[in-house]
């Protein structure tokens, strides 16, 4: 049966509404923070103070099963639950291998969820993920960083690059090649690595928005045979990011962080259009601004359908009609509509967008930032390359 | 020669010796280092600017200049734009010099042009209270008092302001029609001056005053008279702004068509695949679309021939290249040309400064469509 209605009933509306008074009691007003732009050290405070918060309640495992530290509670309510958070809107999570929970949830021993799920749970431990190397981006598989068998344990050499706010993570998924002779796809397999195992080396990079990328060296980095995440040289099919397909292990898809952001800024772009005049007239009521406007609204509202239906297909299988990629095109829209929309949000706000602070500042500099932010689309693969996957086993194109 | 796209050799010249003074003066960590300084730009660049003669390319001899053409000025544009020049010579030469010279009087000239082209005073062009080039931008008020005038408003995005001696500034006297001009020492009493940090690190900022008092000396050209000349102005700049874009435009192209025939992926260089082909040529078209309506609108300025249509229509297409261009790249580059110690980022921030100084695409377009359907009788 079609629905659009996450609640359609009086215990998940009350349930929403449990969300809601979280919320205002813990963040009233909200909070801007993106993890990913920012180092201010008030910023991550603030924002792990509140996600822990979160784990206190058990909202971050939500979903997972009780026997490792979930509440076991349905994808629908993690639905809900996320969709509050960018309605609110929440500080973004500032783990970016929140990803990594579900992967250990599909592919981790037992013993691996009892012990790491619980640091991710109650957000005590942040994890960085490790996969592209400086000559390994969209050519993933051609990674070359090995670690070979040394009795009981494993010694990782080589280097990986990106690894989006490494330096604030004690803990690393990294891919690596266990065999070298096997295809570039067989031969690859991931290990849970301590960051602060001797042997690791990390050199930031700041990016454009002002939040930090690092560089991971591993010398003759030793990690326990233990750490190794299920079969050796199997890596490739248990990659989360694969193919776009990193939600193929959650309970069902949720509104993410990226897409509260923009759902935050375009608030913001209303507010400001209500109030700021422009030749005596407010922006709101400028043709040109509300097409501007429109065209925004309408690659939202995609977005977020786009969300309904990840989850429709995720939690009740491919709808007919509907292409079982259709996670790798939600991802085209959304890395394409990023930069536009930014792009859009700062012609709407004007030649004053370009300051960044003080009071001469538009919506304190926020729309500027956010701009800056857009040019890293192509965290988790490019536009092009989600193209290429959705035509060719998409759309059965020629490879 | 009756259609012709080459410089002539005196171009020529000064756009060879440009290029080789700012290759020698501003590489990339030069440019990083002035974006970060306190001072407003390098001294040092700007006194070699003025030994080149660069100040006072288009003013008159007698004035110290050297009295030549507008595609003489034209040349070092693009120039400045391949290498991010930090250096406000569009603002404080073209724009500031440019009013003294449209309409000051012989005594004005004499005391500011000669300085001004030996780099020694600086001026800032303080004229938008909104941050839009339109007339209706200006709004800021000239009071009529003891035979003077006293200024109360904010003035924004006022470049090198800090560094400046003299303002000019954009008002309207109160109780009369029509934009007045007023020549006003920086550090008079009731100017604040407040940096306003901005994406493209440039030294901008928002001058206000407070009840500063002017004589009537300190008027620039007729009172209410002044948007004509002003107007004529910045149709110039805007012209060189939509030049500066073209030229960053080519480095920008440079170093995306450089990182696809480099960079490896899949065992071939990414430039091969014909996603990556597309990506640079969108950076090459608007290129070119920019460089070709900026020369024909210089080559208008140059002849003396109207340019107010030709003017909007080079810098709308230059804020739009502004944006696809940097936008394209980035695409070209994904990961790395995000890290902002990757040069690109340089041209990104500084590109989206461009886009909307002097005028912004929908400013340009409304003025040139009007210009085309509606022309001046
Ligand atoms: C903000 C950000 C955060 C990131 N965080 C992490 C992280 O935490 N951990 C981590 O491991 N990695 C991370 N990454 C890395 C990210 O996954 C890579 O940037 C991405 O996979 C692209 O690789 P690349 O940057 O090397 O680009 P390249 O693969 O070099 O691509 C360059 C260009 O070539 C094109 N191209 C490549 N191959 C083809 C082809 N066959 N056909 C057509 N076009 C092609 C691309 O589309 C692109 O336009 C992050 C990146 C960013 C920008």
């Amino acid at each position: 049966m079609i629905d659009f209605l996450p609640d359609d009933t009086p215990e998940l509306r009350a349930w929403r509404a449990e969300v809601r008074a979280f919320l205002a009691e813990v963040v009233p007003g909200g909070m801007h923070f993106d993890y990913d732009f920012d180092e201010s050290p008030e910023g991550w405070e603030k924002s792990l103070d509140f996600w822990r918060k979160v784990g206190a309640k058990g909202w971050i495992g939500l979903t997972w099963p009780k026997e490792y530290h979930g509440l076991g509670r349905s994808a629908i309510e993690r639905w809900i639950l996320w969709e509050e958070f960018a309605n609110w809107p929440a500080p973004g999570f500032p783990v970016i291998g929140h990803a990594v929970s579900w992967f250990l949830l599909r592919h981790g021993s037992h013993e691996q969820k009892l012990r790491h799920l619980k640091g991710i749970a109650d957000c005590t431990i942040l994890w960085g993920e490790g996969y592209t190397e400086p000559s390994s981006g969209s050519d993933l598989a051609s990674l070359t960083t090995r670690a070979h068998r040394d009795g009981d344990d494993w010694i990782i050499n080589g280097q990986k690059t990106f690894g989006t706010a490494a330096h604030q993570c004690q803990w690393m998924a990294v891919f690596a090649r266990t065999d070298p002779n096997a295809r570039p796809h067989e031969g690859i397999s991931c290990f849970l690595v301590p960051l602060d195992t001797p042997g690791i080396q990390m050199l930031p990079m700041h990016n454009m928005a002002g939040g930090q990328q690092n560089q991971t060296f591993f010398e003759n980095v030793r990690v326990p045979h233990a750490n190794l995440v299920g079969d050796v040289n199997q890596a490739w099919s248990q990659i989360w990011f694969h193919q776009g397909g990193q939600n193929l292990d959650q309970p069902g898809h949720a509104p993410d962080v990226m897409e509260y952001r923009m759902l935050r800024t375009l608030k913001e772009v209303f507010t400001f259009c209500r109030e700021t005049k422009r030749g005596g007239k407010p922006l709101i009521e400028d043709p040109v601004v509300r097409l501007q406007l429109a065209e925004l609204v309408e690659g939202m509202e995609i977005i977020k359908l786009q969300s309904f239906e990840l989850h429709s297909t995720l939690v009740n299988g491919t709808a007919e009609g509907w292409n079982p990629l259709g996670g790798v095109f939600n991802q085209i829209h959304y890395r394409e509509f990023w930069p536009h929309f930014a792009q859009v949000c700062m012609d709407i706000v004007g030649p004053l967008a370009q300051i960044e602070g003080g009071r001469w500042a538009q919506l304190q500099g926020r729309i500027e930032h956010y701009f800056r932010g857009s040019f890293g689309n192509h965290a988790g693969g490019t536009a092009q390359l989600k193209r290429m996957t959705a035509a060719t086993r998409g759309l059965g194109l020629p490879r | 020669m009756a259609i012709d796209f080459h410089f002539d050799e005196q171009q020529k010249l000064i756009r060879d010796s440009a290029r080789e003074f700012f290759r020698k003066h501003c590489p990339p960590a030069a440019v990083r280092a002035a974006a970060k300084a306190t001072e407003d730009f390098p001294a040092e660049l700007w006194a070699g600017m003025a030994d080149m003669g660069w100040l006072g390319i288009t003013v008159a001899e007698e004035f110290g200049g050297l009295g030549a053409s507008f595609l003489d000025l034209y040349v070092l544009y693009p120039e400045m734009g391949r290498f991010l020049v930090p250096a406000p010579h569009l603002d404080a030469v073209v724009v500031g010099a440019g009013l003294v010279s449209a309409l000051g009087s012989v005594e004005q000239k004499q005391a500011i042009l000669r300085e001004v082209v030996a780099g020694k005073l600086l001026i800032a062009p303080a004229l938008t209270d909104t941050g839009g080039f339109g007339a209706e931008d200006i709004t800021t008020e000239a009071r009529g008092a003891n035979g003077g005038y006293v200024l109360n408003g904010t003035k924004l995005l006022v470049m090198a302001a800090g560094a400046a001696n003299l303002l000019v500034v954009a008002a309207r006297i109160a109780g009369a029609e029509g934009v007045s001009l007023f020549l006003i020492d920086a550090a008079a009493p009731g100017v604040a001056r407040e940096k306003l940090p901005n994406i493209a690190g440039y030294p901008l900022y928002a001058v206000t005053f407070t009840d500063v008092s002017v004589g009537a000396e300190g008027l620039l050209g007729e009172a209410g008279g002044a948007w004509p000349a002003l107007e004529a102005v910045l149709d110039k700049a805007a012209v060189l702004q939509a030049a500066m874009v073209a030229g960053a435009g080519e480095r920008v192209l440079e170093i995306a068509v450089d990182y696809a025939k480099n960079r490896v992926q899949f065992g071939t260089p990414i430039g091969k695949h014909q996603a990556v082909q597309y990506l640079c040529t969108d950076v090459a078209v608007a290129q070119r679309h920019t460089a070709l309506l900026a020369l024909h609108a210089a080559w208008r300025i140059d002849r003396g021939l109207p340019v107010a249509r030709e003017a909007s229509l080079a810098k709308a297409m230059a804020a739009k290249a502004a944006a696809v261009m940097t936008f394209s790249a980035h695409e070209v580059h994904a990961g790395i040309g995000f890290m902002e110690d990757y040069d690109l980022s340089m041209y990104t921030r500084r590109a989206k400064h461009w886009e909307s100084h002097l005028g912004d695409r929908r400013h340009h377009l409304e003025r040139a469509i009007a210009l085309t359907l509606e022309p001046a009788a």
